[in-house]
Parts: C-alpha cells; structure tokens; sequence
C-alpha cells in the first residue's frame, strides 16, 4: 500500500513555505501603495495555515519511509496543489479572475509555461505581476531539483543514464541529495542575480529586471508587458537569448564549473548538440527571413535567434509575431517547440538527449538490417546504452506524442479551431507559452478559450513539466496496491 | 561492392511480365472500339522489349545469388522501375499526361494508394481504368508476397515476429516458398472474384464490378467515375465496405482457413485488434457526425461505416465529401490514417500489429517505473518479445513519423498549405489516397499540387509501401561497402 502521510508532510512544509513568501510581493504592492496588497496579507495568512494544518495531520508519518511510489505521488502532489494555493491571490485580488482563469495562470507559472489568461497586463499591481514571476522562478527550482534528484533515481523517461553522472561525480564533492539542491538552489540564484544585473544595465525598469530574471532563468516566459518584449531594445534582446540558452543547460554543469572543473560543461554531448541545433535553426530561419521579407541583416537576425532560442528553451517570451513569417517559419517553430533544451535545466519538452538516443538506437537498427549477424550497441557519450534505458526513453517519446494528439483532439471537441487545438496542445505540453495562429500565437493570449479547454490544457502543463510518465504511473490500479 | 547482376535479372523478367499483361487493356479496347488501343500496343512493345533486353544484359554466366543486400536493393528496385514501365500507357495512350503526371499515377497504383491526377474518368476509354485496375491488383498482390515471404526474413520493423507465427504454421502446411506464393496467390484471386461477384450482383455492370473488385482488394481505391462510390447503390456500397476489411486482415489465415483451420484466423490478436478499432472508430465519428447536425438513420450509419474503412483499410474510395463532417471528424480521419491495417495484407499505414507491441512495451515500462527490481518482460499473442523486435518496431516508429514531418516540411516549402501538406504526406506515407483538405480531399485529385510535389509524394508513397526500413537501408554508407 501506498503510505501517503509523508507525502502529505512534506506537501503541507511546501505550501507553508509558499504562503510566507507571499510577504514579497505584500511589500511590492504597499510600496506602490496599490490596495491589492491587503489581499497577498490574507492571502498568505490562510495559505499558511492550510499547509501547517496539512503538515500535522500527517506529522505521524515523518518516520514513514519514502519509497518509490512515495515519491512519484510526491511529485504530481506539489505540482497539483500548489497552484491552487498559487492561484488565490489572483482570484481575491487584482485583476478579478475567474477561479479557472487563476488556476490556469497559477499553473502556467508554477509548470514554466507562460501562457497567460490575463490582458492589460501594464495596468496590474507590482505585486500581482511579481508573483507571477516568483511563481515561475520557484517551479523553475523545484523542476530542476526533481530532475537532478527523483527523477533519474526514478528511472524516468531515459533519466537514469545521469543518475551514475550526477550523483558519482558530484559525489565526490558534495556527499548528499540535500546539499546537491542547496548548491543547484544557489547556482539558480546566482544566475538570476547575474541576469538581472544584465538587464538593468541594459536601461531595463529595475522592477521589470527582477521580475523578467526570474521567468527568464526559469524559462517561463511571463513578461510584465502585454507586448512581452517587442517593447525592449537590441541589448535587451540579447541579455535574455543568453540567458535563456543558460538556463537550458543542464545545471550540475554549472556545479562543476564553479567547482574549479570547466572541462564536463565543455565536452557534455548534450550541450554540443542543443547549441548545434540552435544554430542549425537560426541559420535555416534567418535564411528563409531574408527571402521572404528583404531588410537589413541586424534586425532580422536578432527577431530570428531571440523566438529561436525562446521556443527552444521553453521559455515564450516574442519578440515579433512570427506568425506571419508564412507557413514554413511555423512549421519550423513548431518542430522546435518539440525539442526543447538539455535535461536537469528548467527547460521543457522531449529534451535533446532523448533525441540524441533515439538517433543512436535507430542508426544501430538500421546498420543491423544488412548485417544481422553483428552486434550493434547504441552509444551516448562513448558508453554503450543499455536496453532498459532505451525502453524508457521509447515509452517516453510514446506517451508524449500520444499525449498531444488526445489533448489536440479534446480540445478539437471543446471546440478550437484544429491549428489553435494542436499547437495549444504542444506548447502546454512541451511548457512552451505561445501557441500558433490568431488566437493563442506570440500576438494572442489564452483568455478567450472556453472554460473546458483551459482545464485541459492546465492538466497537460502539469503532465508534461513531470516528463508525463511519472504521472501516468499514478493511473495503474497495481501502482497503489503494490 | 554489391553484386547488382542478380538484381537486374529479376527485375527484367518482371518488367516482361508487366508488358504481357498490357494485352489484357489492349484487347479490352479493340473490343470495345475504344480507339486506344494502338497506345498499349506501342508501350507493351517498349515494355517487353526494355524487360527482355535487361534480362539478357545480366543474365551473363556468373552469380546469380540472391543475398540480403540484394534482396533490400530488388525490391526498392522493382517499386521504382515498375511504376516507370507502368507509367507508358498514361503517356501514350488517350490520357497524355506528362511524364511528372504519367509516373505520380502508375506510382500511386502500384503502390495501392489511389491518389489520383486524372480528372474526368467516366469519360475515360475502358482500356486505361482497367489498366489502373491492373496496376493496383499487381501491386496489392505484390506487396502481400513481400510482406509475407520476404520482409520476415529480412527483419524488418518487427516483421520477423511474425516470422515464426506465420510463416513457419505455414511452413508445416507447405514447405516451400513457391507453393506459398501460389497459394496465397489464389486466395487472392478467389476473394478477388467473390467481391466482383458481389458488386455484380448489388447491381454494377461487368465492367466496373471487376475493375473495383481489383482495386478493393488491393485496398487501392482507384474507380471509374470521379465520384467515387457516391454514384453507387447502398448494397454496393456494404459489399465494398466488408471487401475492404477482408482486404485489410492477414492473407496468410486465409490460406489457413482454405486448409481448414479456421481457429488461426480466429485467434489471431491482430485481426482482433483491427476489428476492435474499426467498430470504435464507427462508434466514435457516429457520436461526432450526431453530436453535429447528423440524425441517426440508415444513410448516416452506411457512410460512416463505408468511409472508415475505407481510411482505415487505406483504400481511399470515397461514398461522402467527409471532411465537410466537421473539425472532430476530420481529426478522427487523420488518426485513421495513421493506423492502417494487419501486416501480411495489402493495406498500409503502420499496421495495428506494431500499435500492440508498442502498447505492451509501454505498459511493461509503466509497470517497471513502481516495481523496478522486477523484471518485466513485454508481451505479445502470450509469447515475450524479444528486445531485438521492440527496437525494431521503436525504430519503425521513429523513421515513419519522421518522413512524415520532413515531407510535410518539403511539401509545405514546394508551396502547398499547412493542411494539404500534413494530411497528404500522411496519406502518401500510408497509401491511402485523398488528403483531407478542399484541394486533395475525398472529392478532389492531385491535379493542381505543383509538379515538384508530386515526385515529393510519389517517393513518400514507395517508402512508406516497402516499410520505410527497406529504403533507408540503401541510404547507409556502410550498405554499400558491405
């Protein structure tokens, strides 16, 4: 049987924790003087005592071991409820919403999707604009913990060829998963702090900064301004293409480089071939750009490498309306909204590794054909890959493909246009933001979809930012009888 | 290097084949004083001469060995030159395509797909659609050969799990390759004969009753009038829909149940599973056509029943315009498209009997995930499949769905819309026929998609009619060096 008090205990720790730093954006809005930040004080006051109330009722199992089926229910348990207490304050407070409408934008945040429901976002209190971007920043953290912790030691997805890597290597430097998440924490925060700095060198509102170095580190993509970064200069640009390249990068590199060991994040497979691709791509897209709209080459380029790297990562920010760069430039973002960035990062989707071994697995199947009689072993980075690694990673690109034609077809059935219903299910489930076409692309936003598609797509932001499979183990009747 | 004397032998005494059976369209038109007849005397004389003369040139003394790697290069070999050859009375006879139309066409039948750029066929000599007919009836026959006798032994996709499920229950029966053909052969033409019985008797004239029960049971769907089956009475239309199923199941039970076993057909899961998916999908797009403005009646039960398995079985016959149905029944039709029917017939697509390993593959990871010191093995027809079959049915997967993307990347650059080009590759890659936009749809023709596309599509029909695997094979550097 499953034991779910310490699931419990440890949920209710979470939510108490997100109920006190309700206290930031409190303090924004009473700076500015908005009435709003009444609402965060209340807010926090009942969101603590539900965690605390949580945490006690399941404080006879702190002893309770917590094994394998613990820690999947661990995992979806947070991401599900933590947007519901995420979402109070936009439901109490400025700017009114529905509670479906706060839920999805709760959701968004904590997953790193960035798509929002909420227009004029210009006129909205500090406060309600930062804890759009805390939301993001703390589900940024939390997912790159879970992937450099659970998840490898779970075996899912593919996930476990780093858990020898992350946790040998590291090993040798900082003894215990604990202390691995209080230094990833740090890294996180140092680069943050790095990225606002950037920002507010390049002329950026310092409040704008903070707010944008936390969904950009996150790769989230919740911007303070309905026109996201249309509105930024060249520098701006810039800063945030850096820092969202880094922020797709698997963080234990980062470990290592501060650790005085520059040579894994130089050599990592998997960061040469997510650079490669985005190369790859800006070169493709910035040729295409030229051809079907003539113009300086400045420009261009930088409209090309910022949405480039801003759906790769999974991040969302626009800079331009793609949309009407014709049929193959969408094409293309689609394709690249389907990669994503390198695992153990913040950023979302299939991941490059996964590609990277599925492409080994077919070229050995291939070779195999004409000369059956040879063994042909599939490699990742020098190691042959064993078996069990590649059924995981295969029932991966399964479930994730499979996934998005059910949720495209839902959607279809709640009645959204077929463009707006299968990008809408791709950018939810790679935890993207914008989605194609008129009405959910990088010039649209989510809030005139009907209620029922909303719910839906909350759903798919969560399955997909939990890489899907260790949410659809909680379906199997034997997962809570075993 | 490859030795492609043995290749070119056989191939040549194919294309003489072919160039006899141009008699048969030949005679129909001096018969009918169809005034087109001198066209097939001119491209049987081409035929047989070309045929003979390739026959002769490789048949010098040496080799004449049949390997594995000639085995791969035969049939891609044969899929090209044979529409080429079948291509010749298109351009001289009555219909004077251009070598572009004229080669797209005899591709399309051959590969039992039914995609078609001839507009006007109920004004069209008999000679030609008897020749379409032909092509498709050749072409059905020649894919169940190979997929029954060939593609096993050349562990393709999966195939060679059913090496031992059919041909080795074969083999007991009949122990060699030859009898095999010859039976299956005749099963072919009974059921051949049966459904033109059929169609004669719900009250087609001769003519057109032999010409759509060869493209029936091919599952190729190409007819003699350009509105399909529209023009036909209900019971034709009930007799085509049974025939296109019978099409789609595995030929090898068939001659089982002529040897009077009849429990192999019975038991076979694959058969069971099409079925299966078959009455859902009735189910489903009957519940979509009365969710829309559709009332329940006999009309409406017979065009959905028709339709799907005309999609499903990738016939491509049309009793309806159905992509008028609505944006949930066009979504329905797409995933129909993707799935096809059992291997070992004459239907494309995927076939359902990948779908079910993969889902056993997917259930035994899920279970892995919560018990992963268990070893759990995946399943199918009771027997546990090898890892060597999974990674060849995951490596299927990856290159079909692949193609599919990058054709309808390169269709979408030729200058096709977004829907035309991912609904025709879909349908190119699974031979079923018409797309599922206005300008390819059930109702239209490829007639106006540029040229370039339509060699783009004609290569994506043979790949996806070989397996896919069998042409990728030839691409590798390493095929070639041996």
């Amino acid at each position: 049987m499953v034991d779910v008090r310490p699931v419990g205990y440890l949920v209710g720790w979470l939510v108490t924790a997100l109920g006190l730093s309700m206290a930031l954006p409190m303090v924004a809005d009473l700076t500015a003087g908005s009435a709003n930040a009444r609402v965060f004080a209340t807010t926090a006051i009942l969101v603590i005592v539900s965690g605390a109330v949580l945490a006690f009722a399941c404080s006879s199992g702190v002893s309770a071991r917590m094994g394998v089926q613990e820690s999947f229910l661990l995992a979806t348990g947070t991401w599900a409820v933590f947007p519901i207490f995420g979402a109070l304050p936009f439901w109490f407070g400025e700017p009114q919403a529905s509670f479906t409408d706060a839920f999805f934008e709760a959701m968004s945040g904590l997953t790193t999707t960035g798509a929002t429901v909420f227009t004029s976002l210009d006129t909205l209190p500090p406060g309600t604009l930062l804890w759009r971007g805390m939301l993001q920043w703390f589900g940024g953290l939390g997912i790159v913990i879970v992937a450099m912790v659970f998840l490898p030691t779970l075996k899912v997805g593919g996930m476990q060829i780093f858990r020898s890597e992350a946790f040998d290597t590291l090993g040798k430097i900082l003894p215990r998963a604990g202390e691995i998440a209080l230094s990833l924490s740090l890294i996180y925060a140092l680069l943050t702090f790095l990225c606002f700095m950037a920002y507010v060198f390049t002329g950026m509102p310092a409040f704008d900064s903070a707010v944008h170095a936390m969904t950009t580190l996150a790769t989230g993509g919740m911007a303070n301004h309905d026109l996201s970064f249309s509105g930024y200069g060249a520098s701006a640009h810039y800063v945030a293409t850096a820092f969202m390249l880094l922020a797709a990068l698997p963080f234990i590199r980062f470990l290592q480089f501060f650790a005085g060991d520059p040579k894994p994040i130089w050599r990592d497979p998997q960061i040469r071939g997510f650079l490669l691709v985005v190369a790859a791509f800006v070169t493709l897209l910035s040729a295409w750009l030229a051809l079907v709209r003539p113009g300086p080459f400045e420009p261009a380029f930088r409209e090309v490498l910022f949405n480039v790297v801003s759906i790769i990562t999974g991040t969302g920010y626009s800079s331009a309306d793609y949309d009407t760069w014709g049929s193959f430039a969408m094409t293309m973002f689609f394709v690249l909204g389907l990669i994503g960035g390198c695992s153990g990062s913040t950023a979302c989707s299939v991941k490059i590794f996964r590609y990277q071994l599925m492409l080994a697995s077919v070229s050995a199947e291939v070779k195999r054909l004409h000369a059956p009689n040879r063994v042909f072993a599939p490699r990742y980075d020098g190691h042959p890959v064993s078996q069990r690694v590649l059924d995981s990673v295969m029932a991966f690109f399964m479930f994730f493909f499979l996934t998005l034609a059910v949720v495209a077809v839902m959607l279809v059935l709640v009645g959204l246009d077929p463009l707006t219903a299968i990008s809408g299910s791709a950018t939810a489930i790679a935890n993207i933001g914008p989605g194609l076409g008129p009405v959910i692309g990088p010039a649209g936003n989510f809030s005139t979809l009907p209620d029922a598609a909303k719910w839906i797509l909350a759903a798919t932001m969560l399955i997909g930012r939990l890489e899907i499979l260790s949410v659809f183990v909680l379906f199997g009747a034997a997962f809570w009888r075993a | 290097m490859l030795a492609f004397r043995p290749v070119g032998y056989i191939v040549g005494w194919l294309v003489l084949a072919l160039g006899f059976v141009m008699f048969l369209p030949l005679a129909v038109d001096v018969a009918l004083g169809d005034g087109n007849a001198p066209g097939f005397a001119e491209a049987a004389v081409l035929t047989i001469a070309f045929g003979a003369g390739l026959t002769l040139a490789c048949a010098q003394a040496g080799d004449l060995r049949l390997g594995l790697r000639q085995a791969f290069a035969l049939t891609t070999v044969t899929w090209m030159v044979y529409p080429a050859v079948g291509a010749l009375p298109f351009m001289l006879g009555l219909p004077g395509l251009g070598p572009t139309d004229a080669y797209f066409e005899a591709m399309s039948a051959m590969t039992t797909t039914g995609a078609t750029v001839i507009t006007g066929l109920d004004d069209l000599p008999h000679g030609i659609l008897l020749w379409r007919g032909l092509l498709q009836w050749i072409g059905g026959m020649g894919i169940v050969l190979m997929a029954l006798l060939l593609l096993p032994v050349l562990n393709v996709g999966g195939m060679q799990l059913l090496r031992a499920s059919d041909f080795n229950t074969l083999g007991k029966i009949m122990p060699r390759t030859k009898q095999i053909a010859l039976s299956i052969g005749s099963v072919y033409l009974g059921l051949t004969v049966a459904c033109a019985m059929g169609y004669e008797a719900s009250g087609m004239n001769g003519f057109n009753a032999a010409v759509h029960a060869m493209t029936t049971l091919s599952t190729g769907g190409m007819g003699t009038s350009d509105s399909s089956f529209a023009g036909f009475s209900p019971a034709a239309q009930y007799v085509s829909t049974v025939f296109m199923l019978l099409g789609s199941l595995s030929f090898a039970r068939y001659v089982q149940l002529a040897r009077g076993d009849a429990g192999a057909l019975w038991h076979d899961t694959q058969i069971r599973a099409f079925l299966a998916v078959y009455v859902a999908f009735v189910l489903g797009m009957l519940v979509a056509r009365l969710a829309g403005s559709a009332r329940l009646d006999e009309t409406v039960v017979r065009e959905v029943a028709f339709n799907v398995a005309s999609m499903l079985s990738s016939t491509g016959y049309a009793s309806a315009d159905f992509i008028l149905w609505g944006n949930p029944s066009v979504m329905i039709f797409f995933i129909i498209m993707l799935i096809g029917g059992c291997s070992g017939s004459t239907a494309g697509g995927v076939k359902v009997f990948r779908y079910e390993l993969l889902f056993s593959a997917v259930r035994a990871e899920l279970r892995r995930l919560y018990r992963p010191n268990i070893v759990i093995l995946a399943r199918y027809q009771g027997r546990t499949v090898s890892p060597q079959v999974m990674d060849s049915v995951i490596a299927f997967f990856m290159l079909y769905f692949l193609s599919l993307g990058i054709i309808a990347v390169v269709l979408v650059l030729l200058g096709l819309d977004p829907m035309s080009a991912i609904t025709g590759a879909a349908s190119c890659l699974g031979n079923v026929g018409p797309g599922l936009s206005p300008e390819i749809g059930p109702v239209a023709s490829y007639v106006d998609v540029p040229g370039a596309a339509k060699w783009v599509m004609s290569a994506a029909m043979m790949i996806g009619r070989l397996e896919i695997m069998v042409v990728f094979v030839l691409f590798s550097t390493a095929y070639w060096r041996g």
